[in-house]
């Protein structure tokens, strides 16, 4: 996809914010702004490999859901054969939008204007009034639906709409190894709970990316309730301790918070922390087994939590993942996808109390989910405003920390937890792809 | 294959009976099967002496009764059948 020029002054100030980040600044405005979000659109999600779907929420022939890049409405489909296939919704006709329905199972797709016909893989097959009509004059091999290049990885199946994006694995870059805690939750991997909660919200995507890529600092004081009421097992004076993980130069990174005393994977059913143990490798299981938060975010906009929450305050808390897609609708607004993954081999029970652990942190009306976009909205009104144009904000938390040498994961990993190494490298990475880097 | 029209061959019921089937006919039918895209009408249907399928189309109102034989040979049928199916007639 070509990108469109901008500006010569707005190509300086990109260069030039580039070059803050080592330094630890990074402007407020970016956080909601038109001219932004434009470039955005075209030089990072048109870039990137971006989140699709679960593979688990499309288990079986013909299942499909749609869902986004950037400003693109794809489907994502599994063919007769069982492969996966995305495709631009849009007939090849006149444009009709062929799945209006977000998630469906169809062999076939056809569309509600003139009636042509596709295989859910994307061929064109049927036009109505062919011979008579088209007087052979079409190829149906030539109008198909448009395909969108796909890649897996664990169960995520990524897309990407540059034809010269490195594969998938190089594009992770390492950053599997810390993915893993969520996705293979035991030797059959992990599955979605249900379909995800999908909601739109008043914050720029960017903010939800940073703080999920191990914003530590927040949590003792957003989440305060969380805390007093005997919800989340951390305390205050022990809450900085972990590490902070980057791949430098991806733009992934995770915050792994570490409570001291904490029993090794501690809110995990036994069964379960067996399996894990077998099935990860021991640099894995040492890392994991000691991890009480895990929060990461994967360049640019997917995001995982793990965490165990107490369903009744005070009582030992159940272990859940969230997964969640940051999809940018405009400055300063984001269509919020959230899931809930289980281990796929896990007790129906297990799997239940861990969606009711989820929901009341993270779902749409959870309360840590409400604690965050509280503070996230304001955060991207206050971004929006005249002044906020020329204010910086400091990103220099453990400037000066050297690389943990014990530490046996990948990557640039700092203690402690809190700390601003993760997202100098995001928005390094963020500013290689805005001046054309990627 | 052709890309002409082919006039359905099946019995088409009464606008009467289109409208007014049961929703909920349980295993027996009529059993609704519907996606976005289109919906259809199953059900078992006694003749005199043996058994049929019957698949109704409300919208098309074309409908057609499959016997064991005939369902059976489907069973073993590609995908890529129906889609030359849908080549040859996508059309109202
Ligand atoms: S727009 Fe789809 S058939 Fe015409
Ligand atoms: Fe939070």
């Amino acid at each position: 996809m070509a990108t469109r020029p901008i500006g010569s002054g707005a190509e300086a100030e990109l260069e030039r914010i580039r070059e803050g980040v080592p330094h630890g600044r990074f402007p407020a405005h970016v956080f909601n702004d038109q001219e932004i979000f434009d470039v955005e659109q075209e030089r990072v999600f048109a870039k990137a490999w971006c989140f699709l779907a679960h593979e688990s929420e499309i288990p079986n022939r013909g299942d499909y859901v749609t869902r986004y890049i950037a400003n693109n409405n794809l489907i994502v489909a599994r063919a007769e054969s069982g492969e996966i296939h995305a495709s631009l919704n849009m007939c090849r006709h006149r444009g009709n939008m062929m799945c209006k329905s977000e998630m469906g199972n169809a062999s076939h797709f056809r569309c509600s204007y003139h009636g042509w016909v596709y295989k859910n893989s994307g061929e064109l097959v049927g036009v109505p009034y062919m011979k008579e009509g088209y007087e052979g004059r079409l190829d149906k091999r030539d109008w198909g639906l448009i395909k969108v290049r796909t890649e897996t990885y664990a169960g995520l199946v990524f897309g990407t709409l540059d034809p010269n994006a490195p594969p998938l694995d190089e594009y992770l870059g390492g950053f599997q190894f810390y993915l893993d805690l969520y996705l293979k939750q035991g030797s059959s991997g992990s599955e979605v709970h249900g379909p995800p909660d999908h909601w739109v919200t008043e914050t720029d995507w960017k903010i939800a990316a940073e703080n999920f890529s191990g914003d530590g600092y927040h949590t003792p004081v957003a989440h305060q309730f969380g805390f007093n009421l005997g919800y989340f097992a951390s305390s205050g004076s022990t809450h900085s301790q972990g590490w902070a993980a980057s791949i430098p130069g991806r733009g992934h990174g995770i915050g792994l918070g570490h409570t001291p005393g904490f029993p090794p994977f501690a809110g995990f059913p036994e069964e379960l922390a067996d399996e894990m143990r077998r099935s990860l490798s021991p640099e894995q299981v040492e890392v994991f087994s000691q991890t009480r938060t895990a929060v990461g975010t994967v360049f640019p906009n997917l995001s995982f939590l793990m965490q165990p929450f107490s369903i009744v305050p005070g009582e030992a808390g159940v272990r859940f993942v969230t997964m969640r897609l940051y999809h940018p609708i405009g400055p300063g607004r984001t269509e919020m996808y959230s899931w809930c993954l289980v281990p796929k081999d896990a007790s129906e029970e297990y799997k239940r109390e861990a969606y009711r652990a989820y929901t009341l942190a993270f779902a749409q009306a959870g309360t840590f989910e409400q604690d965050d976009l509280e503070n996230w909205a304001r955060v991207t009104r206050s971004a929006g405003s005249n002044m906020a144009r020329d204010v910086e904000f400091p990103y220099v938390m453990g400037m000066d920390s050297v690389p943990d040498p014990d530490f046996p994961g990948p990557g640039h990993v700092v203690k402690p937890y809190v700390n601003d190494s993760n997202f100098r490298n995001l928005w390094s990475r963020w500013s290689d792809y805005m001046t054309g880097r990627e | 294959m052709s890309e002409a029209v082919p006039t359905p061959q099946a019995e088409n019921p009464d606008d009467g009976e289109v409208l007014h089937y049961p929703r909920d006919g349980g295993n027996e039918g009529p059993i609704v099967i519907a996606n976005e895209f289109v919906d259809v009408v199953v059900r078992k249907v006694e003749t005199r002496n043996g058994m049929r399928l019957e698949i109704y189309s409300p919208r098309r109102n074309a409908c057609v009764r499959f016997d064991a034989v005939a369902l059976d040979c489907l069973s073993y049928q590609e995908p890529e059948f129906i889609t030359s199916l849908l080549a040859r007639n996508p059309g109202p």
